[in-house]
């Protein structure tokens, strides 16, 4: 089985702190990591490949460093990585990043399965691993807690879907593109085998040329989307205090709460 | 005394016995080569004193269930006479006419030494016998749900059933022979004990007195000869291999200090134990010299809370592993199975607290809470294989330095102090470095007791600062749970920091920790890794400014309060006098619990437990410890580490907070603070 695992490099959102604020933690190149989500994303293909057999790439679009987050991919496991880079794909929208993808997927050659997480913690779109299936042609089954069935004969799979207020259970052929949300799995943990065969590991890096990609059709210039932030945000909040025993407190409590229609 | 026929055959017989003992003794020394590392010889005459002293002393098994230590002494004793005792009577037997010291005043004491002995060694033999085989001792036995290997529950009673034969029958014999002596050739008041044997063959013919001399010497020496080459299999070897381990004990800084494994080697490819070949040598060896007494396990708390894990079981199970592929081991053969499945259960490796009281338990200086790290070293550097909880412990140590994930300010614990704690780059001629460590930065229960330090510290007039953001995870809990890698990052990150900020002039500045953890990585480890500094924990620079007069404390608060001694400053850092009288200086009226000092009952956090889901079992360690507290009476639990702070205000609570539970700081602290008010 060919899987393919989409991976993202993103700021570590834990470490964002009073003194860090807002987007200023990755201008200032803070701590990266993993997109926590595409951690799941990782063990899904791992697991996927350790029962069907086959081979496992990752594949991340980001700056050279990004290069770190497929060192922790290839520690916890994949086979083989690479890295789409380039400086005239940078600030581009999710569809050009798409566009990206996909050539780079082409160019890894034919798949069975590709894995993406939920999302990327720091945009936060949820849309490109959607248009890359898109793009692909091939079926897309997003937000999957649980792979049920995974056939690489019968090239099908059965997934269940978490959505909002109900679980949907979903069959689809391969090749198709899943994601994932944290309900999946449990990420494992590096062990220093992996992590020595990662440091020794040497990940390709794909630019525009690499792909016959059009600098021109990539990054902020082709991007249909613009954004335009203040940050940090404005907080309106304020502090009242409820006066009286445990009961009124809490009675009036709950009258507060439903005049503001939290409950 | 021998014919010449029976010299012959005692030639042959002695020269088939030790051929076969070299085959055995030749395989058992294969064995233990076959582990990692070698045992330690430096220093070779302080070590044979210690040999000596432990073999002739019996001191580490007094301490602990006096009775039977004192039925062991008598058999210890009478055997270590018993190699000269042999020695004279093969000697006499062989060389016709030779009697060892003849009638002289030095004859005299030996015959009473080796008379009063046969019968201390019999006595003794047979209370144990009696303790084992009829009063079926549950010392002695393991629980049902500790894993044990399916032959050593019989085998041991097998096994101290024949050796228990052996020593009646071969001291015994010594002693009828001496009777026969006696009856043959008239009274011995220098053997009182032979002579009143004596009596029984009143009447008898001299022949037959002749031959029941000829026969108990070739029972009580035969029995010898026949046992020789069977030593390294019976647990029995422990009268040699207990001496012979605490000999070549390694030279630890402190008892919990673990190596430092080398990441920078490419060849190495196998981290931690995974099978029992990569177990270190000195290990091998405890298996040989484990004598199965089950003291270990009366002090292992995840045992006493009814765990899957019993540091005895681990020991047994090892040697009868041993046992099972000596001829192969010694030979060179591969050992291909897992040590974590024979040894004992995944439950039971991740039961364990780190806590040391099965090394401090041992009699012959067994260290099963290194096999235990080890075994766990394989799990997470190997296998990737642990506690899921304990994930997230790691990444905050990579991610954050510190294993909450706290990505807040580390100075923020000095906010609501009315004096103002500098860092180092604001006091670079710091005398103390105050080590605050992650609980004392980011627990709520744990910043009172930073406060309560940085308070005492002030008042008492020292120069401190602290590293603020630049301090990071000592790794302790990374170690302890086989994250050897992590470790090794955390540690190098923090000698390179400590360094940098002037804390390596060892004489001139201190480092003062609030957590016993810390002082063990960074005062008992971080040395091997390069790192050396001055280290000391909070009560024993607290100890040390109320003696010297610059803490007022004149308030004499009359609270009972009792002490649990934390594992790591206690058993592992040696120091049980300091938070006493720290703590006497504030409250003199101290009530002890029956656990105390090197005894002490860990509280149920250490060996990385504290970040995981306590295993199954009857009880959480601390209900058990907590429980013990209160029985003492006292009103306040004094302690002297964040987490045993935590886990005993948790068994407070669920207890319905009878006691208060409070840090010698704090308790310190409050005193001053009435001082001044």
């Amino acid at each position: 089985m060919n899987i393919i695992a989409l991976v993202k490099q993103t700021p570590d959102t834990a470490q964002l702190s009073a003194s860090m604020d807002g987007l200023k933690l990755s201008a200032e190149g803070g701590p990266r990591i993993v997109n926590p989500w595409d951690e799941y994303t990782l063990e899904t293909a791992i697991q996927a490949r350790e029962e069907h057999g086959g081979k496992v790439t990752a594949l991340c679009l980001g700056p050279p460093e990004a290069a770190e987050a497929l060192k922790t991919a290839l520690a916890m496991g994949v086979d083989e990585a690479v890295l789409v880079s380039d400086p005239a794909m940078a600030d581009g929208d999710s569809l050009t990043s798409a566009r990206i993808l996909v050539a780079a997927i082409r160019k890894i050659g034919a798949f069975d399965l590709i894995v993406g997480g939920r999302a990327a913690i720091d945009g936060n779109t949820a849309a490109t691993a959607v248009q890359v299936a898109a793009l692909l042609g091939v079926p897309l089954v997003s937000y999957v807690a649980e792979l049920r069935n995974l056939d690489p004969s019968d090239r099908t799979l059965s997934a269940v879907r978490l959505l909002e207020k109900a679980r949907e259970t979903v069959t689809s052929r391969l090749p198709a593109l899943i994601t994932v949300v944290k309900e999946i799995n449990e990420p494992r943990y590096p062990s220093l085998i992996g992590i020595r065969k990662a440091a020794r590991a040497n990940i390709p890096i794909w630019g525009c040329k690499d792909l016959s990609l059009d600098a021109a059709a990539v990054g902020a210039g082709a991007s249909g989307v613009e954004w335009r932030t203040e940050l940090p945000p404005v907080r309106e909040a304020h502090i009242e205090m409820i006066d009286g025993g445990p009961e009124d407190a809490a009675r009036t409590l709950v009258d507060r709460l439903m005049e503001e229609k939290v409950i | 005394m021998l014919s010449p026929y029976e010299k012959i055959l005692f030639a042959l017989l002695a020269a088939v016995s030790l051929y076969l003992a070299s085959v055995t003794f030749r395989r058992m020394i294969g064995t233990i080569k076959r582990g990692q590392g070698r045992l330690a010889w430096d220093g070779l005459p302080g070590r044979l004193w210690t040999g000596v002293k432990a073999l002739a002393g019996q001191n580490i098994m007094i301490r602990n269930r006096p009775l039977v230590s004192l039925a062991h002494t008598g058999i210890a004793w009478g055997f270590i006479l018993y190699m000269a005792v042999n020695l004279v009577d093969v000697l006499e037997g062989l060389v016709t006419g030779f009697v060892f010291l003849e009638e002289g005043a030095a004859g005299q004491v030996y015959r009473l030494l080796v008379d009063l002995m046969t019968l201390a060694a019999l006595a003794g033999m047979v209370a144990l016998l009696i303790r084992r085989f009829i009063v079926k001792s549950t010392d002695l036995a393991v629980a049902p749900n500790v894993k044990l290997h399916p032959r050593a529950a019989g085998g041991i009673r097998r096994d101290s059933l024949i050796v228990g034969f052996f020593i009646l029958g071969h001291v015994g014999f010594r002693l009828v022979g001496a009777s026969f002596d006696i009856a043959l050739h008239g009274p011995d008041p220098w053997q009182p004990v032979a002579a009143l044997a004596a009596g029984l063959w009143s009447g008898l013919e001299p022949s037959v007195l002749t031959f029941g001399l000829h026969a108990s010497w070739w029972i009580a020496i035969g029995l010898v000869l026949a046992f020789l080459p069977w030593f390294p299999f019976s647990k029995h070897a422990h009268l040699f291999m207990g001496p012979f381990n605490l000999m070549t004990a390694p030279g630890r800084t402190s008892p919990g200090a673990l190596d430092a494994l080398d990441f920078e080697d490419e060849t190495i490819e196998q981290f931690g134990a995974g099978r029992i070949t990569d177990l270190d040598r000195t290990h091998i060896t405890d298996a040989f010299a484990c004598i199965m007494c089950n003291r270990c396990q009366d002090a292992c708390p995840a045992y006493a809370t009814g765990k899957e894990l019993s540091p005895a079981a681990l020991e047994v199970n090892k040697r009868y592993h041993l046992r099972d592929h000596m001829n192969s081991l010694a030979a060179g053969g591969e050992d291909t199975e897992p040590l974590l499945g024979y040894t004992m259960s995944e439950s039971a490796l991740w039961a364990c607290t780190a806590c040391g009281a099965c090394t401090e338990a041992c009699p012959v200086g067994n260290e099963p809470l290194f096999d235990i790290l080890a075994m766990r070293r394989n799990q997470v550097l190997m296998e990737s294989a642990f506690p899921n909880e304990l994930k997230g412990a790691f990444t905050g140590i990579e991610r954050n330095g510190n294993p909450w994930q706290m990505a807040g300010d580390r100075m923020e614990w000095t906010e609501s102090l009315d004096f103002k704690v500098p860092t180092v780059a604001e006091k670079p001629d710091y005398d103390v470095l105050f080590w605050v460590g992650c609980a004392g930065a980011f627990d709520p229960g744990a910043r009172d007791t930073a406060r309560a330090i940085a308070t005492v510290l002030h008042r008492a007039g020292v120069d401190f600062a602290v590293l603020g953001n630049d301090e990071s995870c000592t790794g302790d809990l990374a170690r302890r749970a086989g994250n050897e890698y992590l470790f090794s990052i955390a540690a190098e990150g923090n000698i390179e920091t400590l360094n940098a900020a002037g804390a390596d002039q060892v004489g001139r500045k201190r480092i003062v920790t609030g957590c016993p953890h810390c002082l063990h990585t960074l005062g008992n480890e971080y040395g091997a890794l390069g790192g050396r500094f001055e280290v000391l924990h909070h009560t024993q620079l607290i100890d040390e400014l109320a003696k010297a007069g610059r803490l007022a404390m004149p308030g004499r608060d009359e609270t009972r309060t009792t002490y649990h001694d934390p594992c790591y400053l206690g058993r592992h850092g040696g120091e049980y006098e300091a938070p006493r009288q720290a703590l006497a200086a504030a409250r003199p009226s101290l009530v002890e619990m029956a656990r105390s000092r090197n005894r002490s009952f860990c509280c149920g956090a250490g060996g990385a437990q504290v970040w995981k889901e306590e295993e199954e079992g009857r009880e959480a360690v601390s209900d058990n410890r907590f429980r013990e507290a209160r029985e003492t009476g006292a009103d306040t639990l004094a302690v002297g580490c964040p987490f045993c702070a935590r886990m005993m205000n948790d068994a407070n609570k669920r207890a319905g907070e009878p006691m208060r539970v409070r840090d010698i700081a704090e308790i310190v602290a409050e005193s001053i603070r009435d001082d001044r008010e």
